[in-house]
Protein backbone atom coordinates (compact mmCIF):
# COMPACT_ATOMS: atom_id res chain seq x y z
CA UNK A 1 0.00 0.00 0.00
CA UNK A 2 1.20 3.45 -1.08
CA UNK A 3 2.57 5.51 2.16
CA UNK A 4 -0.10 8.11 0.83
CA UNK A 5 -3.17 5.93 1.20
CA UNK A 6 -2.14 4.50 4.77
CA UNK A 7 -1.57 8.34 6.16
CA UNK A 8 -4.67 9.02 4.53
CA UNK A 9 -6.25 5.92 6.47
CA UNK A 10 -4.61 6.89 9.79
CA UNK A 11 -5.91 10.16 9.54
CA UNK A 12 -9.67 9.23 8.97
CA UNK A 13 -8.94 7.28 12.00
CA UNK A 14 -7.91 9.89 14.24
CA UNK A 15 -10.70 12.18 12.91
CA UNK A 16 -13.24 9.74 13.93
CA UNK A 17 -11.99 9.14 17.11
CA UNK A 18 -11.03 12.53 18.35
CA UNK A 19 -13.63 14.19 16.38
CA UNK A 20 -11.49 17.00 15.00
CA UNK A 21 -8.65 17.49 12.08
CA UNK A 22 -6.69 19.95 13.85
CA UNK A 23 -3.41 18.09 13.14
CA UNK A 24 -1.61 17.98 10.27
CA UNK A 25 0.29 14.74 9.18
CA UNK A 26 3.51 13.85 8.79
CA UNK A 27 6.77 11.86 9.65
CA UNK A 28 7.27 13.52 12.77
CA UNK A 29 3.96 14.15 14.49
CA UNK A 30 3.61 12.73 17.88
CA UNK A 31 0.78 12.10 20.04
CA UNK A 32 1.74 15.34 21.92
CA UNK A 33 1.02 17.54 19.49
CA UNK A 34 -2.21 16.46 18.80
CA UNK A 35 -5.39 17.79 21.26
CA UNK A 36 -6.50 15.03 22.73
CA UNK A 37 -4.23 12.23 22.04
CA UNK A 38 -3.29 10.65 25.51
CA UNK A 39 -2.71 7.68 27.05
CA UNK A 40 -6.60 6.93 27.46
CA UNK A 41 -7.89 7.44 23.14
CA UNK A 42 -4.58 5.79 22.13
CA UNK A 43 -6.11 2.58 22.65
CA UNK A 44 -9.28 3.54 20.59
CA UNK A 45 -7.37 4.93 18.16
CA UNK A 46 -5.35 1.73 18.24
CA UNK A 47 -8.20 -0.60 17.68
CA UNK A 48 -9.53 1.68 14.55
CA UNK A 49 -6.12 1.60 12.63
CA UNK A 50 -6.59 -2.00 13.52
CA UNK A 51 -9.75 -2.50 12.02
CA UNK A 52 -9.16 -0.11 8.88
CA UNK A 53 -6.17 -2.27 7.80
CA UNK A 54 -7.37 -6.01 9.18
CA UNK A 55 -3.91 -5.95 11.25
CA UNK A 56 -3.08 -7.09 14.50
CA UNK A 57 -0.64 -4.96 16.70
CA UNK A 58 1.55 -6.63 20.02
CA UNK A 59 2.14 -4.90 22.46
CA UNK A 60 5.76 -4.28 21.52
CA UNK A 61 4.86 -3.01 18.24
CA UNK A 62 3.23 -0.08 20.61
CA UNK A 63 6.05 1.18 22.76
CA UNK A 64 7.77 1.14 19.10
CA UNK A 65 5.38 3.88 18.05
CA UNK A 66 7.08 7.28 18.95
CA UNK A 67 5.99 9.59 15.99
CA UNK A 68 3.63 9.03 12.82
CA UNK A 69 6.55 8.13 11.06
CA UNK A 70 7.09 4.78 12.67
CA UNK A 71 3.39 4.41 13.24
CA UNK A 72 3.42 3.89 9.06
CA UNK A 73 6.45 1.76 8.78
CA UNK A 74 4.61 -0.47 11.70
CA UNK A 75 1.56 -0.94 9.81
CA UNK A 76 3.65 -1.28 6.29
CA UNK A 77 5.28 -4.61 7.97
CA UNK A 78 1.85 -5.99 9.15
CA UNK A 79 -0.08 -5.90 6.05
CA UNK B 1 16.75 12.43 58.57
CA UNK B 2 14.12 14.59 57.18
CA UNK B 3 14.61 18.02 54.54
CA UNK B 4 13.16 19.81 57.15
CA UNK B 5 15.60 18.98 60.29
CA UNK B 6 19.11 20.97 61.32
CA UNK B 7 20.26 17.58 60.70
CA UNK B 8 20.04 18.25 57.03
CA UNK B 9 21.44 21.45 57.08
CA UNK B 10 24.15 20.79 58.95
CA UNK B 11 24.38 17.43 56.16
CA UNK B 12 23.68 19.26 53.11
CA UNK B 13 25.78 22.13 53.17
CA UNK B 14 28.96 20.36 53.32
CA UNK B 15 28.18 17.67 51.14
CA UNK B 16 27.06 20.45 48.80
CA UNK B 17 30.25 22.00 49.07
CA UNK B 18 32.81 19.32 48.39
CA UNK B 19 30.52 17.76 45.82
CA UNK B 20 31.13 20.74 43.22
CA UNK B 21 34.71 21.99 45.17
CA UNK B 22 36.30 18.49 45.59
CA UNK B 23 34.58 15.97 43.37
CA UNK B 24 33.31 17.34 40.23
CA UNK B 25 36.61 16.67 38.13
CA UNK B 26 34.78 14.18 36.66
CA UNK B 27 31.21 12.42 36.55
CA UNK B 28 32.99 9.31 38.00
CA UNK B 29 34.02 11.24 41.19
CA UNK B 30 30.76 12.79 41.26
CA UNK B 31 29.22 9.73 41.30
CA UNK B 32 31.13 7.67 43.92
CA UNK B 33 30.72 10.69 45.31
CA UNK B 34 26.92 10.74 45.28
CA UNK B 35 26.90 7.30 46.14
CA UNK B 36 28.65 7.64 49.26
CA UNK B 37 26.57 10.07 50.44
CA UNK B 38 23.56 8.52 49.06
CA UNK B 39 24.88 5.17 51.48
CA UNK B 40 24.79 7.34 54.51
CA UNK B 41 22.03 9.21 53.95
CA UNK B 42 19.96 5.49 53.56
CA UNK B 43 21.78 4.19 56.79
CA UNK B 44 21.50 7.39 59.08
CA UNK B 45 17.74 6.65 58.07
CA UNK B 46 17.28 2.91 58.42
CA UNK B 47 21.31 1.12 58.36
CA UNK B 48 19.28 -2.16 58.79
CA UNK B 49 17.95 -2.56 54.94
CA UNK B 50 21.20 -0.97 53.37
CA UNK B 51 21.98 -4.56 52.53
CA UNK B 52 18.62 -5.30 51.04
CA UNK B 53 18.85 -1.69 49.27
CA UNK B 54 22.26 -2.39 47.70
CA UNK B 55 20.76 -6.61 46.74
CA UNK B 56 18.34 -5.36 45.08
CA UNK B 57 20.41 -2.79 43.35
CA UNK B 58 23.09 -5.29 41.88
CA UNK B 59 20.12 -8.14 41.17
CA UNK B 60 18.46 -6.04 38.73
CA UNK B 61 22.10 -4.20 37.18
CA UNK B 62 22.91 -8.30 36.40
CA UNK B 63 18.84 -8.36 35.12
CA UNK B 64 18.87 -5.30 33.04
CA UNK B 65 22.16 -6.87 31.36
CA UNK B 66 20.79 -10.31 31.03
CA UNK B 67 17.65 -9.16 29.34
CA UNK B 68 19.87 -6.86 26.77
CA UNK B 69 22.43 -9.67 25.84
CA UNK B 70 20.18 -12.23 25.50
CA UNK B 71 19.40 -12.96 21.74
CA UNK B 72 16.30 -15.17 22.31
CA UNK B 73 13.04 -13.69 22.97
CA UNK B 74 11.97 -16.67 24.93
CA UNK B 75 15.12 -16.07 27.40
CA UNK B 76 14.41 -12.54 27.20
CA UNK B 77 11.42 -12.76 28.82
CA UNK B 78 12.36 -15.58 30.89
CA UNK B 79 14.90 -12.89 32.48
CA UNK B 80 12.62 -10.57 32.58
CA UNK B 81 10.15 -12.44 34.68
CA UNK B 82 12.52 -13.33 37.21
CA UNK B 83 12.87 -9.48 37.84
CA UNK B 84 9.18 -9.14 38.07
CA UNK B 85 9.01 -11.49 40.32
CA UNK B 86 12.19 -11.03 42.70
CA UNK B 87 10.82 -6.79 42.79
CA UNK B 88 7.26 -7.57 43.32
CA UNK B 89 8.20 -10.70 45.50
CA UNK B 90 10.49 -8.35 47.59
CA UNK B 91 7.18 -6.15 48.16
CA UNK B 92 4.81 -8.32 48.80
CA UNK B 93 6.87 -10.00 51.54
CA UNK B 94 7.67 -6.91 53.19
CA UNK B 95 4.81 -4.86 52.54
CA UNK B 96 2.07 -7.30 52.36
CA UNK B 97 2.92 -10.58 53.63
CA UNK B 98 0.60 -10.10 56.85
CA UNK B 99 -2.41 -8.69 55.03
CA UNK B 100 -2.19 -11.79 52.67
CA UNK B 101 -1.67 -13.94 55.92
CA UNK B 102 -4.55 -12.92 57.85
CA UNK B 103 -6.78 -13.10 54.41
CA UNK B 104 -6.02 -16.80 54.27
CA UNK B 105 -6.97 -17.10 57.36
CA UNK B 106 -10.20 -15.59 57.44
CA UNK B 107 -10.80 -17.44 54.47
CA UNK B 108 -10.46 -21.28 56.58
CA UNK B 109 -12.44 -19.98 59.28
CA UNK B 110 -15.90 -19.74 56.74
CA UNK B 111 -14.75 -22.95 56.39
CA UNK B 112 -15.17 -23.80 59.64
CA UNK B 113 -11.57 -23.98 60.75
CA UNK B 114 -10.88 -22.56 64.16
CA UNK B 115 -6.99 -21.72 63.53
CA UNK B 116 -5.45 -18.84 64.63
CA UNK B 117 -3.23 -16.46 63.02
CA UNK B 118 -0.24 -14.30 64.58
CA UNK B 119 1.02 -11.23 62.58
CA UNK B 120 4.78 -11.93 61.66
CA UNK B 121 6.89 -8.82 62.41
CA UNK B 122 7.86 -7.54 59.24
CA UNK B 123 9.30 -3.97 59.38
CA UNK B 124 9.13 -2.09 56.25
CA UNK B 125 12.06 -0.95 54.76
CA UNK B 126 11.94 2.32 53.94
CA UNK B 127 11.13 3.65 50.18
CA UNK B 128 10.92 0.20 49.16
CA UNK B 129 7.44 1.02 47.34
CA UNK B 130 9.42 4.02 45.45
CA UNK B 131 12.61 1.86 45.03
CA UNK B 132 11.65 -1.07 43.62
CA UNK B 133 8.81 0.51 41.13
CA UNK B 134 11.92 2.37 39.69
CA UNK B 135 13.76 -1.12 39.39
CA UNK B 136 10.69 -2.40 37.68
CA UNK B 137 10.24 0.26 35.68
CA UNK B 138 14.16 -0.01 34.35
CA UNK B 139 13.86 -3.70 33.58
CA UNK B 140 10.34 -3.27 31.67
CA UNK B 141 12.04 -0.51 29.88
CA UNK B 142 14.94 -2.57 28.66
CA UNK B 143 13.09 -5.43 27.86
CA UNK B 144 10.52 -3.65 25.73
CA UNK B 145 13.47 -1.46 24.11
CA UNK B 146 12.99 1.42 25.52
CA UNK B 147 15.87 1.87 26.94
CA UNK B 148 19.45 0.92 26.89
CA UNK B 149 20.40 -1.28 30.19
CA UNK B 150 23.49 0.89 32.38
CA UNK B 151 26.89 -0.78 31.49
CA UNK B 152 28.20 1.20 33.92
CA UNK B 153 27.77 -0.57 38.07
CA UNK B 154 28.24 3.11 39.61
CA UNK B 155 25.83 5.18 37.37
CA UNK B 156 22.98 2.26 37.64
CA UNK B 157 23.91 2.57 41.88
CA UNK B 158 23.33 6.34 41.85
CA UNK B 159 20.06 5.81 39.61
CA UNK B 160 18.92 3.70 41.89
CA UNK B 161 19.82 5.34 45.67
CA UNK B 162 19.98 9.25 44.80
CA UNK B 163 19.36 10.28 48.17
CA UNK B 164 16.79 13.14 47.13
CA UNK B 165 14.53 10.75 46.28
CA UNK B 166 15.32 7.45 47.77
CA UNK B 167 13.26 7.73 51.11
CA UNK B 168 9.68 8.88 49.01
CA UNK B 169 10.24 9.70 45.51
CA UNK B 170 9.39 11.01 42.93
CA UNK B 171 9.60 7.57 41.26
CA UNK B 172 12.24 8.34 38.80
CA UNK B 173 12.25 6.77 34.60
CA UNK B 174 15.47 5.47 33.82
CA UNK B 175 15.29 7.45 30.60
CA UNK B 176 15.25 10.68 32.20
CA UNK B 177 17.72 9.70 35.37
CA UNK B 178 20.14 7.66 33.84
CA UNK B 179 21.36 10.07 30.99
CA UNK B 180 21.88 12.45 33.77
CA UNK B 181 23.92 10.22 35.41
CA UNK B 182 26.39 9.38 32.61
CA UNK B 183 27.37 12.91 31.91
CA UNK B 184 29.35 15.43 34.14
CA UNK B 185 27.10 17.91 35.84
CA UNK B 186 27.75 21.35 35.86
CA UNK B 187 27.29 23.93 38.18
CA UNK B 188 24.21 26.11 37.20
CA UNK B 189 23.57 29.54 39.15
CA UNK B 190 20.09 29.54 37.99
CA UNK B 191 19.20 25.83 38.57
CA UNK B 192 20.78 26.11 41.89
CA UNK B 193 18.86 28.77 43.34
CA UNK B 194 15.65 27.76 41.61
CA UNK B 195 16.18 24.50 43.84
CA UNK B 196 16.37 26.69 46.83
CA UNK B 197 13.48 28.31 45.70
CA UNK B 198 11.57 25.12 45.44
CA UNK B 199 12.81 24.10 48.76
CA UNK B 200 11.87 26.88 50.60
CA UNK B 201 8.40 26.39 48.94
CA UNK B 202 8.06 23.08 49.70
CA UNK B 203 9.43 23.66 53.57
CA UNK B 204 6.52 26.42 53.74
CA UNK B 205 3.98 23.79 52.47
CA UNK B 206 5.40 20.90 54.93
CA UNK B 207 5.75 22.77 58.61
CA UNK B 208 3.46 25.42 57.69
CA UNK B 209 0.44 24.50 56.25
CA UNK B 210 0.53 20.65 56.62
CA UNK B 211 1.63 20.65 60.12
CA UNK B 212 -1.19 23.40 61.02
CA UNK B 213 -3.95 21.37 59.20
CA UNK B 214 -3.27 18.42 61.13
CA UNK B 215 -3.52 20.40 64.78
CA UNK B 216 -7.19 20.62 63.50
CA UNK B 217 -7.57 17.34 61.45
CA UNK B 218 -6.23 14.80 63.79
CA UNK B 219 -7.85 15.88 66.94
CA UNK B 220 -10.91 15.33 64.55
CA UNK B 221 -10.61 11.97 63.18
CA UNK B 222 -9.26 10.27 66.65
CA UNK B 223 -12.55 11.68 68.61
CA UNK B 224 -14.91 11.22 65.92
CA UNK B 225 -17.61 9.98 67.17
CA UNK B 226 -18.03 12.84 69.32
CA UNK B 227 -18.17 15.38 66.80
CA UNK B 228 -20.91 16.54 65.05
CA UNK B 229 -21.52 16.34 61.04
CA UNK B 230 -20.21 19.83 60.10
CA UNK B 231 -17.10 19.34 62.31
CA UNK B 232 -16.51 15.91 60.31
CA UNK B 233 -16.68 17.84 57.16
CA UNK B 234 -14.15 20.34 58.01
CA UNK B 235 -11.77 17.79 59.39
CA UNK B 236 -11.85 16.26 55.92
CA UNK B 237 -11.06 19.70 54.46
CA UNK B 238 -8.08 20.05 56.22
CA UNK B 239 -7.31 16.18 55.59
CA UNK B 240 -7.45 16.94 51.96
CA UNK B 241 -5.39 19.85 52.67
CA UNK B 242 -2.53 18.83 54.63
CA UNK B 243 -2.10 15.41 52.73
CA UNK B 244 -1.66 17.36 49.54
CA UNK B 245 0.27 19.81 51.65
CA UNK B 246 2.48 17.39 53.32
CA UNK B 247 3.02 14.85 49.81
CA UNK B 248 3.67 17.99 47.50
CA UNK B 249 6.15 19.97 50.02
CA UNK B 250 8.00 16.92 50.40
CA UNK B 251 8.11 16.53 46.53
CA UNK B 252 9.35 20.23 46.17
CA UNK B 253 12.11 19.90 48.53
CA UNK B 254 13.58 16.61 47.30
CA UNK B 255 13.47 18.12 43.47
CA UNK B 256 15.04 21.44 45.16
CA UNK B 257 17.94 19.67 46.45
CA UNK B 258 18.48 17.38 43.84
CA UNK B 259 18.41 20.59 41.59
CA UNK B 260 21.72 21.45 43.82
CA UNK B 261 23.50 18.53 42.44
CA UNK B 262 22.86 19.21 39.22
CA UNK B 263 19.91 16.43 38.25
CA UNK B 264 16.58 17.42 37.35
CA UNK B 265 14.06 14.86 38.97
CA UNK B 266 10.52 14.48 37.04
CA UNK B 267 7.83 16.83 38.60
CA UNK B 268 5.20 15.11 41.27
CA UNK B 269 2.21 17.67 41.38
CA UNK B 270 0.85 20.20 39.23
CA UNK B 271 -1.74 21.93 41.05
CA UNK B 272 -3.97 19.17 41.23
CA UNK B 273 -6.65 20.97 42.97
CA UNK B 274 -6.94 23.01 39.99
CA UNK B 275 -9.03 20.68 37.80
CA UNK B 276 -11.76 19.89 36.42
CA UNK B 277 -12.44 16.81 36.85
CA UNK B 278 -10.87 13.53 37.70
CA UNK B 279 -8.76 12.09 34.96
CA UNK B 280 -7.24 15.86 35.20
CA UNK B 281 -6.65 15.68 38.20
CA UNK B 282 -5.15 12.44 38.28
CA UNK B 283 -3.12 14.00 35.37
CA UNK B 284 -1.39 16.05 38.43
CA UNK B 285 -1.56 14.15 41.49
CA UNK B 286 1.56 12.06 42.05
CA UNK B 287 2.42 12.27 39.13
CA UNK B 288 5.70 9.80 39.13
CA UNK B 289 3.00 7.23 40.53
CA UNK B 290 0.42 7.34 37.87
CA UNK B 291 2.46 7.68 35.16
CA UNK B 292 4.20 4.82 36.21
CA UNK B 293 0.58 2.66 36.78
CA UNK B 294 -0.17 4.77 33.19
CA UNK B 295 2.86 3.09 31.48
CA UNK B 296 2.96 -0.34 33.03
CA UNK B 297 -0.27 -1.62 34.17
CA UNK B 298 -2.85 0.61 31.89
CA UNK B 299 -1.36 0.43 29.04
CA UNK B 300 -0.85 -3.36 28.29
CA UNK B 301 -4.26 -3.85 30.10
CA UNK B 302 -6.24 -1.69 28.01
CA UNK B 303 -4.12 -3.16 25.06
CA UNK B 304 -5.29 -6.63 26.10
CA UNK B 305 -9.15 -5.60 26.58
CA UNK B 306 -9.20 -3.04 23.94
CA UNK B 307 -11.78 -5.46 21.44
CA UNK B 308 -14.34 -4.75 24.68
CA UNK B 309 -14.31 -1.17 23.79
CA UNK B 310 -15.89 1.15 26.86
CA UNK B 311 -16.03 -2.33 28.88
CA UNK B 312 -12.20 -2.90 28.45
CA UNK B 313 -11.70 0.50 29.03
CA UNK B 314 -13.67 0.52 32.42
CA UNK B 315 -12.02 -2.34 33.89
CA UNK B 316 -9.03 -1.50 32.80
CA UNK B 317 -8.70 1.93 34.62
CA UNK B 318 -10.46 0.55 37.90
CA UNK B 319 -7.84 -2.41 38.25
CA UNK B 320 -5.20 0.16 37.56
CA UNK B 321 -6.49 2.17 40.38
CA UNK B 322 -7.15 -0.51 43.34
CA UNK B 323 -3.82 -1.42 42.77
CA UNK B 324 -2.99 2.48 42.90
CA UNK B 325 -4.93 2.63 46.19
CA UNK B 326 -3.58 -0.67 47.02
CA UNK B 327 0.28 0.22 46.27
CA UNK B 328 -0.16 2.95 49.21
CA UNK B 329 -0.37 -0.04 52.00
CA UNK B 330 -1.56 -3.78 52.79
CA UNK B 331 -5.27 -2.13 54.34
CA UNK B 332 -8.50 -2.20 52.87
CA UNK B 333 -8.96 1.23 53.59
CA UNK B 334 -6.55 1.88 50.44
CA UNK B 335 -8.09 -0.89 47.95
CA UNK B 336 -11.48 1.42 48.43
CA UNK B 337 -9.99 4.67 47.90
CA UNK B 338 -8.72 3.36 45.01
CA UNK B 339 -11.56 1.45 44.00
CA UNK B 340 -13.74 4.60 44.36
CA UNK B 341 -11.38 7.04 42.17
CA UNK B 342 -11.86 4.03 39.45
CA UNK B 343 -15.78 4.29 39.47
CA UNK B 344 -15.39 8.25 39.41
CA UNK B 345 -13.97 7.75 36.11
CA UNK B 346 -16.95 5.45 34.61
CA UNK B 347 -19.24 9.06 33.68
CA UNK B 348 -15.94 10.25 31.69
CA UNK B 349 -15.42 7.41 29.62
CA UNK B 350 -19.24 7.58 28.49
CA UNK B 351 -19.38 11.15 27.79
CA UNK B 352 -15.72 10.86 26.06
CA UNK B 353 -14.54 13.89 27.94
CA UNK B 354 -11.49 11.88 29.43
CA UNK B 355 -8.96 13.21 27.81
CA UNK B 356 -9.63 16.78 28.49
CA UNK B 357 -6.76 18.13 30.48
CA UNK B 358 -5.81 21.55 30.30
CA UNK B 359 -4.68 24.47 32.57
CA UNK B 360 -7.83 26.36 34.35
CA UNK B 361 -8.29 29.79 32.86
CA UNK B 362 -4.76 29.37 30.92
CA UNK B 363 -3.50 33.29 30.03
CA UNK B 364 -6.48 34.51 32.38
CA UNK B 365 -6.24 35.88 35.72
CA UNK B 366 -9.47 34.28 37.15
CA UNK B 367 -11.75 30.93 35.96
CA UNK B 368 -15.00 31.31 35.32
CA UNK B 369 -17.94 30.80 37.01
CA UNK B 370 -18.67 27.43 35.60
CA UNK B 371 -15.01 26.27 36.41
CA UNK B 372 -14.95 27.77 39.73
CA UNK B 373 -17.78 25.25 40.26
CA UNK B 374 -16.60 22.35 38.85
CA UNK B 375 -13.24 22.52 41.01
CA UNK B 376 -15.30 23.18 43.94
CA UNK B 377 -17.53 20.00 43.49
CA UNK B 378 -14.29 17.92 42.57
CA UNK B 379 -12.36 18.96 45.76
CA UNK B 380 -15.38 18.56 47.58
CA UNK B 381 -15.49 14.51 46.31
CA UNK B 382 -11.92 13.80 46.55
CA UNK B 383 -11.91 15.17 50.08
CA UNK B 384 -14.77 12.91 50.77
CA UNK B 385 -12.71 10.15 49.23
CA UNK B 386 -9.54 11.29 51.41
CA UNK B 387 -11.40 9.71 54.45
CA UNK B 388 -10.05 6.58 53.21
CA UNK B 389 -6.71 7.53 52.86
CA UNK B 390 -7.04 8.55 56.56
CA UNK B 391 -8.80 5.84 58.96
CA UNK B 392 -7.82 2.84 59.82
CA UNK B 393 -10.06 0.70 58.49
CA UNK B 394 -12.83 0.35 55.99
CA UNK B 395 -15.95 0.21 58.59
CA UNK B 396 -14.42 3.71 60.38
CA UNK B 397 -14.31 4.93 57.05
CA UNK B 398 -18.35 4.55 56.22
CA UNK B 399 -19.02 5.68 59.97
CA UNK B 400 -17.31 8.95 59.72
CA UNK B 401 -18.83 9.52 56.12
CA UNK B 402 -22.05 8.31 58.07
CA UNK B 403 -21.83 10.73 60.64
CA UNK B 404 -21.31 13.65 58.24
CA UNK B 405 -24.13 13.53 56.77
CA UNK B 406 -26.36 13.36 59.54
CA UNK B 407 -28.56 15.85 60.89
CA UNK B 408 -26.06 17.57 62.98
CA UNK B 409 -24.31 18.94 59.85
CA UNK B 410 -25.91 21.81 60.11
CA UNK B 411 -24.54 22.63 63.80
CA UNK B 412 -21.99 25.25 63.82
CA UNK B 413 -18.61 23.11 63.97
CA UNK B 414 -16.95 23.29 67.35
CA UNK B 415 -13.57 24.56 65.34
CA UNK B 416 -14.70 27.28 63.57
CA UNK B 417 -13.76 30.00 65.61
CA UNK B 418 -10.63 28.74 67.23
CA UNK B 419 -7.18 30.90 66.48
CA UNK B 420 -5.84 27.69 65.33
CA UNK B 421 -8.36 27.19 62.88
CA UNK B 422 -8.99 31.43 61.49
CA UNK B 423 -4.81 31.49 61.39
CA UNK B 424 -4.86 27.86 59.39
CA UNK B 425 -7.37 28.69 57.02
CA UNK B 426 -5.61 32.07 55.95
CA UNK B 427 -1.92 29.70 55.92
CA UNK B 428 -4.37 27.98 53.29
CA UNK B 429 -5.57 30.95 51.67
CA UNK B 430 -2.25 32.36 50.89
CA UNK B 431 -1.19 29.06 49.84
CA UNK B 432 -3.38 28.39 47.29
CA UNK B 433 -3.55 31.87 46.07
CA UNK B 434 0.18 31.40 45.49
CA UNK B 435 -0.04 27.89 44.02
CA UNK B 436 -2.93 29.92 41.40
CA UNK B 437 -0.94 32.30 40.27
CA UNK B 438 1.77 30.07 39.04
CA UNK B 439 0.08 27.32 38.09
CA UNK B 440 1.21 27.74 34.28
CA UNK B 441 4.98 27.52 35.46
CA UNK B 442 7.62 24.35 36.08
CA UNK B 443 6.77 24.49 39.57
CA UNK B 444 4.94 26.11 42.31
CA UNK B 445 7.10 28.36 43.38
CA UNK B 446 9.23 29.65 39.78
CA UNK B 447 9.38 32.96 40.65
CA UNK B 448 12.31 33.77 38.92
CA UNK B 449 11.38 36.03 36.08
CA UNK B 450 10.09 38.62 38.82
CA UNK B 451 12.11 41.53 39.53
CA UNK B 452 14.41 41.51 42.14
CA UNK B 453 12.47 43.42 44.71
CA UNK B 454 9.62 41.34 44.65
CA UNK B 455 11.40 38.07 44.36
CA UNK B 456 13.03 39.39 47.93
CA UNK B 457 9.85 40.59 49.43
CA UNK B 458 8.14 37.06 48.80
CA UNK B 459 11.60 35.40 50.26
CA UNK B 460 11.47 36.90 53.14
CA UNK B 461 7.85 36.81 53.93
CA UNK B 462 7.73 33.35 53.13
CA UNK B 463 10.34 33.15 55.58
CA UNK B 464 9.02 34.40 58.25
CA UNK B 465 5.73 32.77 57.75
CA UNK B 466 8.00 29.79 58.59
CA UNK B 467 9.47 31.11 61.64
CA UNK B 468 6.24 32.25 63.15
CA UNK B 469 3.89 29.54 61.88
CA UNK B 470 6.44 26.38 61.06
CA UNK B 471 6.26 23.81 63.72
CA UNK B 472 8.43 20.82 63.98
CA UNK B 473 7.69 17.92 62.28
CA UNK B 474 9.43 14.30 62.13
CA UNK B 475 8.25 12.82 59.32
CA UNK B 476 5.91 12.58 56.28
CA UNK B 477 2.67 10.84 54.96
CA UNK B 478 4.29 9.05 52.29
CA UNK B 479 7.40 7.84 54.38
CA UNK B 480 4.93 5.14 55.71
CA UNK B 481 4.26 3.78 52.20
Amino acid sequence: MEVDVIKSKISDALVSILEHDNFEMHDELTAKDVDGWDSLSHMMIITKIEEEFSIRFKLRDLNKLKNMGSLVSVIQTKI
Amino acid sequence: MVFNSLDFVVFIIPVFLLYWLVFSKSNIYQNLFLLAVSIFFYAWADWRFLILLLGSTLINYYLGLKIYRTPEDRKKSIFLYIGLVFNVGLLLYFKYFNFFYEGFYEILNVFGSTSTYNSLVILLPLGISFFTFQTLGYLIDVYNEEIEPSENLLDFSVFVTFFPKILSGPIERASSLLPQIKEKRVISYEVSVDGLRQILWGLFAKIVVAENCALIANPIFNNYENESGSTLLLGTFFYAIQLYADFSGYSNMAIGVSKLFGIQLMRNFSTPFFSTNISDFWRKWHMSLTTWMMDYVFTPLSFTLRRHQKKGLIISIITTFVLVGFWHGANWTFVVYGLLHGIYFIPLVFSGKMNTSEIVAKGKLLPSLKEVFKMILLFVLIMLTDVFFRVESVSVGFEYLKRIFSLSIIDLPSVLFSSTTLITSALIGFFILVEWVNREKKHDFEIGNYNIYLRWISYIFIFVLILIFGKSAETFIYFQF
